[in-house]
């Protein structure tokens, strides 16, 4: 599973992710969505194959819970595609007692033999780029676990002769983990998700995890879904930091589109707050107070941030001290970039000689910026955001 | 307690023969806490939202006032239909595709909770559908999860289930997952009783009482 050329990978469309898998995830293969609890990750595999139809590519979507009606509808919340391009499987119909006229019908929904034979007929004559299977737990849920293993390998071995990218999803409510070891093995990458519900707002996040020894691992990926967009990555609580006058409120206008500052003569005196959307990321900035007696605010902000830019007058090395101070009462696990602003200025000191007067770690990145001319913002941004997500 | 409702971060069980009452004595707790200024979320499985709404009317409970503001609804019932419904203007409700698709009403729940704001009372009516379309095994790991979601964060939910469908077995392993269990039964004479069976750190009356018709709540139980 090397191959870089044209056809040989399949984007999942979210361009930090595609970008982390060297393209997308190789042809064929075998993707395990996997979550123990309740979470979203039907939204990754309705993206995925939307963002297939959209590119043109055959994709197969087996649905056990949606009627294909109601299914292509809910479907066209993550953007206008070719109907012909997106085949569903229809699972629905005959739990309804209704009448179908999809070319994939399952008709005796307490067959596992006849479910699959249709799955596979699909498969073999669609000849589909992306399937999805929504999903197995229903199937794991209503025959034995043997022969739903033994049709899970099926499929898996049909999909792999059309050099397909297959999605299953799977929530466990009933097998245990030596089953859940067994089926992990059957793929190449597991995408495990979590919900979870803080103060009232749900976050979701996504973890992807290539089997293969030495594979790609990314950390845990905040996510979220706008109609018509899909998904996207998004950051809450990007912190902007750093020592009085060093450029913070400027850093966080030229990253955002739109941005509220709470100042007092041309000081931040309470925060400053913007969104920004690059590159397929989405972000949440805010920007602290530089000085001491603001010190409390910025001990809230800190608690839950998942990234910081600490922002430093690359002039004067005599507030590097109080930029070292900031980090640690940030703590040591949380993600920075150091933005050396002001970097045109004379006497404007480089990366290396900061890293080396600040006492930081060798390889934290310093990135050189002139935030009044959006010079170099976005970059450490994107850097930031890389090491958020992590990858091994 | 002068108070009729529940204590939040709390899980109740209400199990008694069909047709006993258990949608009024539902409908009652939700009215009493909607009225009181907190917001309900009602998971419906069994009725169609227009039948709850027409019939909650009927039990001195006008739901659309407080559609869209303070109250949603779960709606795992409509999607049986294979057309999605189209919601009516300003009400908010979250439609469920399929009701063996446990993880999309643990989801939908969720939501309707961040949408509302949170804490938030959730009647869950019934439990005992879910029966009929999934495994034992499933809805047990369903009931715990979502049961401990529900009152670490979201406040409180109350599941009715139907006495006398389901093995001793489902309804001890229901019972143990829950903080508080309210039973009604119907006399000899047909007339109806209710009673709370027990009550996690509360010491309750558990003689039974009889279960008079709207408005008065069920014996002043609580």
């Amino acid at each position: 599973m090397t191959g870089t050329g044209d056809g040989s990978r399949i984007r999942t469309g979210i361009q930090v992710l595609d970008e982390r898998l060297k393209g997308g995830f190789p042809r064929p293969s075998t993707l395990l969505l996997f979550s123990d609890k309740p979470t979203e990750k039907r939204l990754f595999a309705e993206n995925f194959a939307v963002q297939g139809a959209i590119a043109g590519e055959i994709t197969l979507y087996v649905d056990f819970f949606r009627a294909p009606t109601l299914a292509r509808a809910e479907l066209s919340r993550f953007g206008k595609y070719p109907a012909d391009r997106l085949i569903v499987v229809d699972a629905v119909s005959s739990q309804l007692m209704v009448e179908s006229s999809e070319p994939y019908r399952i008709k005796d929904i307490d067959d596992l033999q006849e479910i699959c034979d249709v799955i596979v007929q699909a498969i073999q004559e669609q000849k589909p780029s992306r399937i999805v299977i929504d999903s197995m737990e229903f199937l794991a849920d209503h025959f034995p676990k043997d022969a739903v293993l033994d049709q899970w390998k099926r499929i898996i071995d049909e999909a792999a002769k059309v050099r397909s990218v297959t999605c299953f999803l799977f929530i466990n409510w009933t097998y245990h983990e030596r089953d859940l070891s067994a089926i992990r093995a059957l793929s190449d990458f597991v995408v495990e998700f979590q919900s979870s519900m803080r103060g009232g707002i749900l976050r979701n996040s996504m973890r992807i995890s290539e089997m293969e020894e030495g594979g790609i691992r990314t950390n845990w990926i905040p996510y979220a879904f706008k109609d018509l967009v899909g998904v996207t990555v998004y950051f809450p609580r990007i912190m902007v930091t750093g020592p009085f006058n060093a450029g913070k409120s400027t850093v966080v206008r030229s990253l955002c589109e739109k941005s509220i500052s709470i100042d007092r003569m041309g000081t931040t005196v309470a925060f400053d707050y913007g969104s920004v959307n690059i590159t397929g990321i989405e972000a949440e900035i805010f920007g602290t107070p530089g000085q001491e007696r603001f010190e409390f605010i910025f001990k809230i902000f800190a608690r839950e941030v998942s990234g910081v830019l600490l922002v430093i007058d690359a002039s004067r090395p005599e507030d590097f001290e109080r930029a070292r101070h900031m980090l640690e009462l940030i703590g040591p696990r949380i993600p920075y970039v150091v933005l050396a602003n002001k970097s045109d200025l004379p006497g404007a000191l480089a990366p290396d000689t900061i890293v080396r007067k600040m006492d930081l770690p060798d390889g934290t990145p310093v990135v050189p910026t002139v935030a009044t001319e959006s010079k170099g913002v976005r970059d450490a941004l994107a850097i930031l955001a890389e090491m958020i997500i992590g990858v091994r | 307690m002068g108070d009729p409702r529940f204590p939040t971060n709390y899980a109740i069980l209400l199990a008694g023969p069909p047709g006993v009452g258990k949608f009024e004595y539902t409908v009652a707790q939700a009215r009493e806490a909607l009225r009181a200024g907190e917001r309900v979320v009602f998971v419906t499985l069994d009725l169609h939202p227009n039948e709850i709404r027409a019939r909650a009317k009927a039990l001195h409970l006008d739901l659309e006032a407080y559609e869209g503001k303070s109250f949603a609804f779960v709606d795992c019932y409509s999607a049986t239909a294979s057309e999605r419904p189209e919601p009516a203007s300003g009400k908010k409700t979250f439609l469920v595709s399929s009701f063996s698709n446990l993880e999309g009403i643990g989801m939908a729940m969720s939501k309707a909770a961040q949408e509302l704001g949170t804490p938030v009372r959730i009647y869950f009516y019934t439990i005992s559908t879910l029966f009929l379309h999934n495994s034992t095994q499933a809805i047990a790991k369903f009931f715990q999860i979502v049961t401990s979601r529900a009152k670490m964060n979201m406040g409180f939910i109350l599941y009715a289930v139907q006495e006398g469908v389901h093995e001793t077995m489902t309804m001890n392993l229901l019972r143990s997952l829950v903080d508080g269990v309210v039973e009604m039964r119907f006399t000899d004479t047909m007339d109806r009783e209710v009673r709370v069976h027990h009550m996690r750190g509360y010491q309750v009356d558990s003689s039974w009482h009889p279960f008079v018709q709207m408005p008065v709540l069920p014996g002043g139980a609580l």
